[in-house]
């Protein structure tokens, strides 16, 4: 359905795919970029109403950091599980072009709507041809850290997120390929069933017209080297949240047991530190990263129906509990699994003999706490991702000191920009929890479904 | 002779960590009617799916069950695959042998693996009897009908209008704005309320698709999606619409309700409302005796977070307009004291925790960790009892003026209004969402949405988010002329109706009515949810739900024994 074409002059480079125009004269087909519920939310909106959309996505599957999770506050449902229809849908969806292992390269306005540059990254597999047999990974001598896994569990070096993965379809990380790096191997190649390897494969740019633009790429975790009040990440025992999130996932490292990373053991008393990073004007990000206080309490809770004789501790500034049984949520980790809360801060954590030396204070009681702790678990700020801005400078759109996209006003404009067509899904404006960001999202489709909606109409009445 | 197809998912180890997915292949092959069965990882992911495809033109098969996870996951995925592969949509099952067998089975393999094979060999017995359907539709009336006119509404209105659609707008009181036309300023920016209303009142008011009702009300409602019947008091007769909004807001739980703070005695205990009226009068004075006030004490969670005397729940927006409130204050009043009782402080959203942050420390408001305990008037001033958690001390304030900052509840009204459009409520009686997660801004009814307060207490930024997400929903609708629906739904046998009316008696969703002329009872197949209420009811055996006739069911349970 592509035809090949010369481009559009927006940069040198590979071979171009154009991808045609659709009805009317002018795009009714608009560019999603980024494919976590955010993105994909507003692609489903858009594509349910019989629009065109062009999903793209930094990473070889969708799903985002949903994906991630295990199971979802309040109700604990598997994230897993009400996220794969979802991603399903998205895949087979006639009015989606899927790119993932893609990347906006450039945007720029053109008549009604915009053109863009998609760089889709060379996956060294034909994916037309890969029936996602798993056989490659199977066969793959090489094994490297997952950064799917948090770096709990390792992949191979050609790899797919999960095994849920939509598109399921391998990718190889050349850095770590046996074959790439000292020139022989390919194992995969000799294996894959129908000779979908191709290391000769080429990044590939993809030139678009469209109506309207969403931005949905979502958020990314401060980094644990940044604190070294919580160990800088150089204790194997102190993780962060999404760490904990895929120990606790059945389809993670560990099947879903909550074991240490250092030995394996199962830790028998785990401390939960929030708002790390956050709320530090002094040191840190001085926002509240909105969801953390609500995400503790429910990997707490995990933590307690997987480790029924396990003691959690949770260091807290004040609990934000507020949305739909949010509240009551966090009243049940304290009263039903004996969750014990600590207002306080915790000032440093020391490694001594195989334990986790939490030091803090409990401003209720006034007194220094100390817990010699199996495991902790750090509740990092959430902070938008780096590329957001080259994104936002591309549009001219502005962000926040943090780098947050600005929506156009935060009341009453929540969605859109200051440019017309462009409008904004999900965390890419700072950090939501699942039910306001897909909220979010669908506001942001609305935004172009009554621009495309406007333009069909008037369409409509001119031709009669 | 049937040619059924049997597919089984391992569903990684969900499924074949407990049940011998092996044994189920070898014992459901020999079953009658089944030409093919096989395994796979997992069936839902693109080679499962077109391993599906591939064996139903290899086996011509003419019928296929997938045992897999429930079929509120992936029964349209199957069917949708099936039906690409040219097989009718309708004679595809799913046997969940995960919900159902895998997991409330863990640990007992050889119980789960018989179970699966009963399961699947009755879901084989139903696709015998399948009829190749096709789906319903339904033309869409493509106008929209908001009810509420707070920035929720207003917003969700404007967006269906912009897209070309004629909205209907029903506000129950005078005006439009609801809650924010009360409003002095707002958090966190201080900036005043009406600058921001104004604009988007004046939009809706101006805009050609939109029809404005003041000091309306809906009473009358029938219909379902795409086609609800409407009466509206002032209206001499009843509309058409094809979607509905639902953004009538919250109120504040009334002071009557604690006695523990005055229970309404004092008149200088205000809520929350009242004393954004002073601040938009610009001057703060008492009630009681229009003195200035020079001590102000906020209480917070009056009446939430209490689940044994009042609501369970945390009202959200109370402890940012406190703090907003404190501010204001004192900018207008330098010299005045403003205390603020809270137990945690929740300022979650784009610089709202900064700004509690400078209402601390720049606006001097002083915030105590701790729960009121009383309001008492003694010798015409007003002491409030509390405690400071952090201290651990008993605090007595005097206080020139008390501003509770009471629960958020659903707007009056709202549960009648709830029973008139069928539509469910929470626990505390706010609009309930489709799925908490993943669809937020749909009620469980078709073709009726949320927006705003009305289905959980939010601040204007996430109300107005969500009322155009609410508007998507009603564009996405219009967007198409047709709805398509499930054909399976409950049919009548003329030969067999007596006409004697007991299933319309039965029918939880008014499917269910009289012919006009014939003596007959008639299904609206657009309201009908295959509940089978009616089909239980018919004493003649005339009502039956598409593929789900007694023969059907019969030989499904006969499969299982
Ligand atoms: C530990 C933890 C636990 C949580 N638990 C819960 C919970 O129980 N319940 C709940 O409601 N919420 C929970 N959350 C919050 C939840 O993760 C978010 O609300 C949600 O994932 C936000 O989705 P998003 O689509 O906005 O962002 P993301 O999920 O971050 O998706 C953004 C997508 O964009 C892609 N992308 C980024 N940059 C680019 C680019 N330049 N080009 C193309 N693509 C790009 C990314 O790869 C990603 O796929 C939790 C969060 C954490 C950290
Ligand atoms: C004291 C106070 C201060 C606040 N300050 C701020 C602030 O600074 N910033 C901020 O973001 N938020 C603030 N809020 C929250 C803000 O008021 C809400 O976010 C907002 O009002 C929600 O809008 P809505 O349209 O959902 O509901 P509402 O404003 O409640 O509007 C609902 C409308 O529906 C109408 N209605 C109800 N039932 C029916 C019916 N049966 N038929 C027809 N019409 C009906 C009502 O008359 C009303 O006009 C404050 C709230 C309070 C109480
Ligand atoms: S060639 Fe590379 S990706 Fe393929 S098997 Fe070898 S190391 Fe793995
Ligand atoms: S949500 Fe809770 S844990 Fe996270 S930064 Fe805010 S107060 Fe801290
Ligand atoms: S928002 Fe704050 S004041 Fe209101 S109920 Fe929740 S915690 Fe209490």
């Amino acid at each position: 359905m592509a035809r090949e074409g010369a481009g559009c002059g927006l940069t040198q480079g590979p071979k171009r795919v154009i991808l045609p125009v659709v009805e009317h004269g002018f795009p009714l087909r608009a560019l999603v970029v980024g494919a976590g519920i955010a993105g994909m939310q507003a692609a489903l909106e858009i594509a349910n109403a019989g629009y065109g959309v062009v999903l793209v996505e930094r990473l070889p599957s969708i799903g985002g950091r949903m994906a991630q999770l295990s199971e979802t506050f309040p109700t604990l449902d598997c994230a897993q599980c009400i996220l794969t229809p979802r991603t399903v849908e998205v895949g087979h969806h006639p009015h989606i072009e899927l790119l993932t292992y893609a990347e906006v390269e450039a945007i720029v306005p053109e008549g009604t709507g915009f053109r863009a540059l998609i760089r889709r990254h060379p996956a060294y597999v034909n994916w037309d041809l890969c029936t996602g047999c798993g056989y490659c990974q199977e066969k793959c001598p090489t094994r490297v850290d997952a950064e799917f896994e948090r770096k709990l569990g390792k992949r191979k070096a050609i790899y797919t997120l999960s095994p849920q993965a939509v598109p399921n379809k391998p990718v190889i990380d050349q850095e770590h390929c046996t074959f790439f790096q000292r020139g022989r191997c390919r194992a995969c190649e000799r294996f894959c069933p129908t000779g979908a390897i191709d290391y000769a494969q080429e990044a590939q740019l993809v030139e678009v017209e469209v109506g309207a633009v969403v931005l949905a790429t979502g958020y990314e975790l401060y980094d644990l080297s940044r604190m070294p009040e919580y160990g800088g990440g150089r204790i194997a025992d102190v993780i962060d949240g999404l760490a904990f999130e895929r120990l606790l996932s059945a389809s993670g490292p560990t099947s879903g047991k909550v074991l240490r990373p250092s030995d394996g053991t199962v830790p028998r008393e785990v401390v939960f530190i929030q708002c790390a990073g956050s709320r530090e004007p002094e040191r840190h990000l001085s926002y509240c990263s909105k969801i953390c206080c609500m995400y503790a309490a429910k990997q707490a809770m995990l933590y307690r129906h997987r480790v029924h004789e396990g003691q959690a501790y949770v260091f807290y500034i004040d609990i934000r509990a507020a949305g739909k049984r949010y509240d009551e949520f966090t009243q049940r980790a304290m009263e039903d699994e004996h969750v014990v809360y600590l207002r306080g801060k915790v000032s440093r954590l020391v490694r001594e003999d195989g334990k986790v030396i939490v030091l803090g204070a409990d401003t209720l009681s006034g007194r220094q706490v100390e817990i010699a702790a199996d495991m902790v678990v750090v509740a990092p700020a959430l902070v938008p991702r780096p590329e957001t801005r080259r994104l936002a400078g591309m549009l001219g759109l502005p962000t926040d000191e943090h780098g947050w996209l600005l929506p156009l006003e935060p009341n009453l404009h929540p969605v859109e920009t200051i440019r017309p067509g462009v409008f904004l899904a999900g965390t890419v404006v700072g950090p939501m929890d699942i039910p306001e960001t897909v909220a979010h999202a669908s506001g942001a489709a609305a935004m172009v479904l009554s621009l495309f909606s406007r333009l069909t109409r008037a369409a409509e009445e001119r031709d009669g | 002779m049937a040619r059924i197809g049997v597919f089984i998912c391992h569903c990684g180890l969900n499924i074949a960590g407990t049940v011998d997915v092996g044994r189920v292949v070898e014992a459901i092959r020999g079953y009658p009617g089944v030409v093919f069965a096989t395994d796979y990882r997992y069936m839902c992911s693109d080679p499962g799916q077109a391993l599906i495809q591939r064996a139903i033109a290899e086996h011509e098969l003419d019928g296929v069950v997938v045992a897999a996870c429930s079929p509120a996951m992936h029964e349209s995925t199957f069917r949708q695959a099936a039906a690409a592969a040219g097989l009718n949509p309708y004679r595809v099952e799913i046997a969940n042998i995960r919900e159902q067998v895998s997991w409330p089975h863990q640990g007992e393999p050889q119980r789960a693996t018989e179970k699966a094979i009963e399961t699947i060999a009755s879901l084989v017995e139903k696709v015998r009897y399948d009829e190749a359907l096709e789906p319903l539709t339904f033309p869409v009336t493509r106008r929209a009908l908001v009810i509420g006119g707070g920035v929720a509404g207003l917003t969700a209105a404007l967006e269906i209008a912009r897209g070309g659609y004629p909205v209907l707008l029903v506000e129950r009181a005078e005006r439009l704005g609801g809650h924010v036309a009360q409003l002095s300023h707002l958090y966190p920016t201080l900036e005043g309320s009406e600058a921001h209303l104004a604009p988007l009142v004046e939009a809706v008011t101006s805009h050609p698709l939109i029809q404005v009702l003041t000091g309306a009300e809906v009473v009358g409602w029938e219909g379902q999606v795409g086609h609800f019947t409407v009466t509206i008091s002032g209206l001499p007769s009843p509309v058409d619409v094809g979607a509905v909004i639902l953004a009538t807001g919250f109120e504040l739980y009334a002071q009557q309700h604690l006695p523990e703070y005055g229970g309404g005695r004092y008149p200088d205990v205000v809520d929350g409302l009242q004393f954004e009226a002073m601040l938009k009068a610009g001057e703060i004075r008492r009630p009681s005796d229009g003195r200035p006030v020079r001590e102000v004490v906020w209480v917070q969670c009056a009446g939430s977070r209490d689940p044994t005397l009042h609501r369970a729940y945390c009202s959200k927006i109370c402890c940012m307009y406190v703090a907003k409130q404190a501010a204001l204050y004192r900018r207008l009043v330098p010299e005045g004291q403003a205390y603020v009782f809270y137990i945690d402080v929740r300022a979650q959203g784009r610089g709202y925790e900064e700004f509690v942050r400078q209402v601390m420390e720049e606006y001097g408001v002083v915030y105590l960790r701790g729960k009121v305990s009383r309001l008492v008037e003694r010798n015409g001033a007003l002491e409030v009892w509390g405690v400071d958690t952090l201290s651990g001390q008993a605090v007595r304030l005097k206080a020139d003026l008390v501003v509770l900052a009471l629960a958020a509840v659903p707007a009056a009204g709202s549960e009648a209004l709830a029973r008139l459009m069928r539509v469910a409520t929470d626990e505390s009686g706010f609009f309930a969402e489709a799925h908490p997660k993943l669809r937020p801004v749909e009620s469980f009814t078709a073709g009726v949405y949320l927006a705003g307060a009305a289905q959980f207490p939010r601040d204007i930024a996430e109300s107005v988010a969500q009322a155009a997400g609410a508007a998507a929903k009603v564009l996405q609708l219009f967007a198409r002329k047709e709805i398509v629906a499930e054909p399976t739904v409950a049919t009548v046998d003329e030969e067999l109706c007596a006409a004697c009316g007991r299933c319309i008696e039965v029918c939880p969703y008014d499917a269910r009515a009289m012919h006009p002329w014939k003596a007959l009872a008639t299904v609206n197949a657009a309201l009908c949810q295959s509940c089978g209420a009616c089909a239980v009811a018919c004493p003649n055996k005339a009502t039956t739900v598409k593929n789900l006739s007694p023969e059907q069911v019969l030989a499904m349970v006969e499969a299982m024994l």
